[in-house]
């Protein structure tokens, strides 16, 4: 297991997801000078993103040890799906309109792993639909996971405030869960 | 005594016992049952202190050790985490040799359980631990490597002095900890890094000349006892020797790896010569190109020269080490080695 030159027909898929998620050309900015490679990982394949002087490491034996991550994580392909990692999400933040602001509450119970009803709901942007990816942010705009939308995003006013909006997708908190 | 001969009379003659008088280790045993220690530890502080001594660091091991936390300046700028911290009531006190370390007291905060953490603001690390990276001070570009590598504390903190440039090569073997170092990597926002699992006794394979090297080894653990009570009764002189012998083969390999004219910072979080000023004295010995450099920090005191009588390299002044009873912290030992230019 090394890390490898990205197959372009994996890199296609990846390229589609993240774009159809959060905008045309999305991909292209959060990669900027980066080199996208990846790295087999379980069921699925990572991505990195590297900078293109480390490229030479591709061509590097490990001999007895196993390459786990490098760079920048950007996200695990399985079964055809691709997810986005969250030190991603912050470089996608800046190039996408697709965000949820949610109240101080909302944004506790989001990094304790639970999904975003009706009630934490500050700000949405109206034409998004049910199904699509939706950063959330607190309301000093810092990044705290992604959800998808559960409910067209005009018809949020029409919710009772217990209702689900948005489901937990990944969320900061991961990183201490994950630990403990 | 003749340098170099301490194993003969530490370890030989199956006895591993240290040579000190009968009523000095009478009252060792005394001392074991009063503080709940194995009696060879207190007869080994009594050979390398004095007996006045050895009580003050076994009070001090029943006394609690403050956190600490590191500013992850990769993530926010310091003014701002010390603000955001200070209005939700963390007390922060500065480490005075130490640009981004703090005593932090969270009262009935969790100190993972803030945002603030989540984001990757700072990382909870003793200070001691801190010390270890600020010693080796590894310039930006440069190629690094951290030998044992989890749970991360000093690899985030290196690529934080680095700004994130150059490469860190971070190893570990263990399975299950190599996901919290993966895991602090990527909260603290590390792009710099290459985390392989493997073992750095295997570090020539890489084929790599490292500028700089970390190698924070694998220790029984005896400068932790205040933070791991059950330290006390755990581990036998057999798992001192263990780890010494483990730590003599990372360091020749270390050593083999690292460029001329680089530099290696050796740490442990135990208070054993055995561990530390012993097993530096044989390397010096063994490896000729190797010498001990000064650190260019004030911390600690300096290590010991001649430990339980036993005279060492007299350089072994210029490393440094932690002791609970001295600085109220975890017990640390840190030597910066450099590798001639010509070697």
């Amino acid at each position: 297991m090394k890390p490898e030159h990205v197959d372009l027909i994996q890199w296609d898929t990846v390229k589609n997801q993240i774009d159809s998620d959060f905008g045309a050309g999305v991909t292209k900015r959060i990669l900027g000078t980066l080199t996208p490679v990846s790295l087999p990982r379980g069921k699925g394949i990572s991505f990195y993103l590297i900078p293109p002087n480390w490229l030479q490491i591709l061509d590097r034996d490990f001999k007895s040890f196993t390459p786990l991550s490098l760079g920048l994580w950007l996200g695990d392909l399985v079964e055809g799906k691709f997810k986005l990692s969250l030190p991603a999400l912050e470089r996608v933040q800046e190039y996408t309109s697709n965000r949820l602001i949610v109240s101080r509450h909302g944004a506790e119970s989001f990094t304790y792993g639970r999904s975003i009803l009706k009630e934490s709901v500050i700000k949405i942007e109206p034409s998004l639909l049910r199904g699509q990816r939706v950063l959330i942010l607190n309301e000093s705009s810092e990044c705290l996971g992604l959800a998808a939308l559960s409910v067209d995003a005009y018809k949020i006013g029409r919710l009772a405030k217990d209702r689900l909006v948005a489901k937990n997708l990944v969320d900061i908190g991961w990183y201490i869960r994950r630990l403990s | 005594m003749e340098r170099g001969h301490w194993r003969l009379n530490l370890i030989a003659n199956g006895s591993d016992r240290i040579l000190i008088g009968k009523e000095q280790r009478k009252r060792a045993k005394e001392l074991a049952k009063q503080y709940g220690f194995l009696p060879y530890m207190i007869e080994r502080y009594i050979a390398l202190w004095g007996e006045q001594e050895a009580i003050q660091f076994l009070e001090a091991c029943e006394q609690p050790i403050k956190k600490s936390i590191r500013l992850n300046t990769l993530r926010a700028t310091a003014e701002e985490t010390l603000s955001r911290l200070k209005a939700k009531g963390v007390r922060l006190e500065k480490v005075p040799w130490l640009d981004t370390g703090y005593i932090a007291d969270f009262s009935r905060i969790s100190p993972g359980s803030l945002l603030e953490h989540m984001r990757g603001f700072y990382y909870v690390q003793g200070v001691p631990s801190m010390t270890v990276a600020e010693a080796l001070s590894p310039q930006p570009d440069s190629l690094v490597v951290d030998m044992a590598a989890a749970p991360g504390g000093k690899t985030t903190h290196m690529a934080q002095m680095m700004n994130n440039s150059g490469v860190i090569v971070s190893i570990e073997q263990d399975r299950l900890r190599t996901a919290s170092l993966e895991s602090n990597i990527h909260r603290c926002g590390v792009t710099n890094s290459i985390v392989l699992r493997g073992d750095s006794r295997n570090l020539d394979q890489l084929g790599i000349a490292p500028d700089y090297i970390l190698l924070d080894a694998p220790c029984s653990g005896e400068g932790l006892i205040a933070l791991d009570p059950p330290r006390k009764r755990s581990k036998s002189m057999a798992d001192i020797r263990f780890c010494a012998t483990k730590q003599d083969v990372l360091l020749d390999a270390a050593i083999t790896a690292l460029a001329p004219g680089g530099t290696l910072v050796y740490s442990t979080c135990s208070i054993a010569p055995e561990e530390n000023e012993f097993v530096i004295d044989n390397l010096l010995k063994r490896r000729p190109e190797t010498r001990i450099a000064p650190i260019n920090t004030e911390f600690g005191i300096p290590a010991y020269p001649n430990p339980y009588g036993v005279e060492l390299h007299e350089s072994l002044t210029l490393a440094r080490r932690f002791l609970p009873h001295k600085h109220n912290l975890e017990g640390f030992f840190i030597c910066r080695i450099e590798k001639e230019e010509s070697s």
